[in-house]
């Protein structure tokens, strides 16, 4: 157990049942109550954020939280299997915990998959994935970096806004955290 | 933090002012102890033994016996002590304002605030603070959907299983506190079991002290009791805070005997405390109390 004395930045702690992550605390204390530690947590699985208090003689529950490097390997229906590359354990882990991510696996991306209470919870790809545009109207011509967009289809069935310019069967790098076109690369 | 000669500068001006303020009100400086026999019996406030005594955390004790004594308006401007206090907005050792007014009742000292942070505000150069007056229960109404006069301790803080008063502030300071947006804030009767040395009032509405806090841009400026008159009361309350010091493995504190007949001697009087550390940094914008004292300080 950890104590409010431990409370510092990045400690992950328990709270309802959920992981969190402490970004922001500060010593508090209403005139005539006690004094609590004041501090901002952020869920691990949804990244919401919340305001907790803790009183200064109060235990906080660790969170068992692990960050694992895996390969995804296929997704089969609803789950998507990855392996561990340490232990090359195979593991499945459902479409709903993925989120977004869905969008932007490819088979062998190394991802960062993170479990609480050894469950996977959350997925987290490379910054950035290059994806081959399988369907897009035709650019309109003469058409160069600026402008507008147009709605693409990627390899992995996602579909992005890319500029008009950009082509059937184009490669082209998406970042992954925003879901945003970067920009075309060169096969 | 180093030295900030600008942030000195500004809290001279303040000290100033509220000096003027004082003159102009007809109230007398009355310099107390520092070093005291009986330190302050609140459950929360911890005082700092030193030689045979201890360093004062209020001039409260002190000032009252001055007002029962006969003199109607008493203020002090003094450093103050309260060990385990430490962070942007809390110094072991502060500056603290404390006035006395014979006759006053809250709205008095409500006025008197306003109008003294005004001077404060127009010495710094800058907008005097708008106020706004309500109550605890309102805003715990407003910003929780809660009733405290019938809440229960589950229903104030359901993460927890906590006696009322905890309760009570873990909600305020998650779910009150932080949304009280810019501006002053007059908050009026608090819970009767955080009375300490105020009045209570139990006819209508739900037993509250007779107590308000101000606060601006959200940050806990002073607290005023209409004060309590009854000796027999006031020891009763000691007592209870003794022992609820005790019951939390804390040393009991001397009890001020003097001050507990001076209590039973003393006309209607109302009275506030005031942290001028704060009111510095909160009108100049700061985000702790820092810039405005003198570094090391323990």
């Amino acid at each position: 157990m950890y104590q409010a004395s431990d409370i510092r930045k990045g400690l992950k702690i328990e709270l309802d049942g959920q992981p969190y992550s402490i970004t922001y605390f500060q010593f508090v204390k209403p005139g005539k109550g006690q004094a609590f530690t004041r501090t901002k947590c952020k869920n691990l699985i949804t990244g919401a954020v919340l305001e907790r208090t803790f009183k200064i003689v109060e235990s906080l529950t660790p969170a068992d939280v692990e960050d694992h490097t895996m390969q995804f390997l296929y997704a089969e229906g609803e789950t998507y299997a990855f392996m561990h590359m340490e232990t090359y354990e195979q593991i499945s882990i459902p479409k709903d915990v993925l989120g977004d991510a869905v969008n932007f696996l490819v088979d062998q991306m190394e991802v960062t998959v993170t479990t609480f209470n050894s469950r996977p919870v959350s997925i987290e790809l490379p910054n950035f994935v290059v994806l081959e545009v399988t369907y897009c109207e035709p650019g309109a011509k003469g058409n160069t970096a600026q402008g507008g967009n147009k709605p693409a289809t990627v390899s992995t069935g996602a579909t992005i806004n890319v500029p008009l310019f950009v082509e059937q069967g184009t490669l082209i790098k998406i970042d992954t955290r925003t879901g945003e076109y970067v920009e075309r690369v060169k096969a | 933090m180093a030295l900030d000669p600008a942030g000195l500068e500004r809290r001279s001006r303040v000290l100033r002012a509220l000096r003027r303020w004082f003159e102009a009100r007809g109230y007398l400086e009355v310099p107390t102890p520092s070093l005291v026999a009986s330190p302050a019996m609140e459950e929360h406030l911890f005082a700092i033994a030193a030689g045979q005594g201890f360093l004062r955390t209020s001039p409260e004790f002190a000032l009252k016996r001055v007002v029962a004594a006969g003199l109607p308006r008493v203020y002090e401007i003094g450093p103050c002590f309260r060990d385990r206090e430490s962070g942007p907005w809390h110094g072991t050792e502060f500056l603290m304002a404390e006035w006395y007014r014979a006759g006053a009742a809250l709205t008095d000292l409500m006025d008197e605030l306003e109008a003294m942070l005004a001077l404060a505000a127009s010495a710094l150069g800058v907008a005097a603070p708008t106020w706004r007056r309500t109550t605890v229960r309102a805003l715990f109404l407003e910003h929780t959907g809660l009733d405290l006069a019938t809440a229960t301790p589950a229903q104030i803080y359901p993460h927890a299983t906590e006696d009322w008063d905890t309760a009570f502030f873990r909600r305020w300071l998650e779910d009150v506190e932080p949304r009280f947006g810019a501006g002053g804030l007059i908050v009026s009767d608090w819970p009767a079991s955080q009375a300490a040395l105020a009045q209570v009032r139990t006819d209508g509405e739900w037993p509250r002290a007779c107590r308000f806090e101000a606060y601006l841009d959200g940050v806990e400026l002073a607290n005023a009791f209409q004060e309590l008159t009854d000796s027999a009361e006031q020891a009763r309350r000691f007592a209870h805070a003794n022992q609820a010091r005790a019951e939390a493995g804390e040393a009991p504190h001397p009890v001020d005997q003097a001050l507990v007949d001076a209590v039973g001697r003393m006309p209607r009087t109302a009275g506030i405390a005031m942290g001028v550390d704060r009111v510095v940094a909160a009108l100049c914008g700061w985000d702790g109390i820092g810039p405005g004292r003198v570094p090391g300080g323990v």
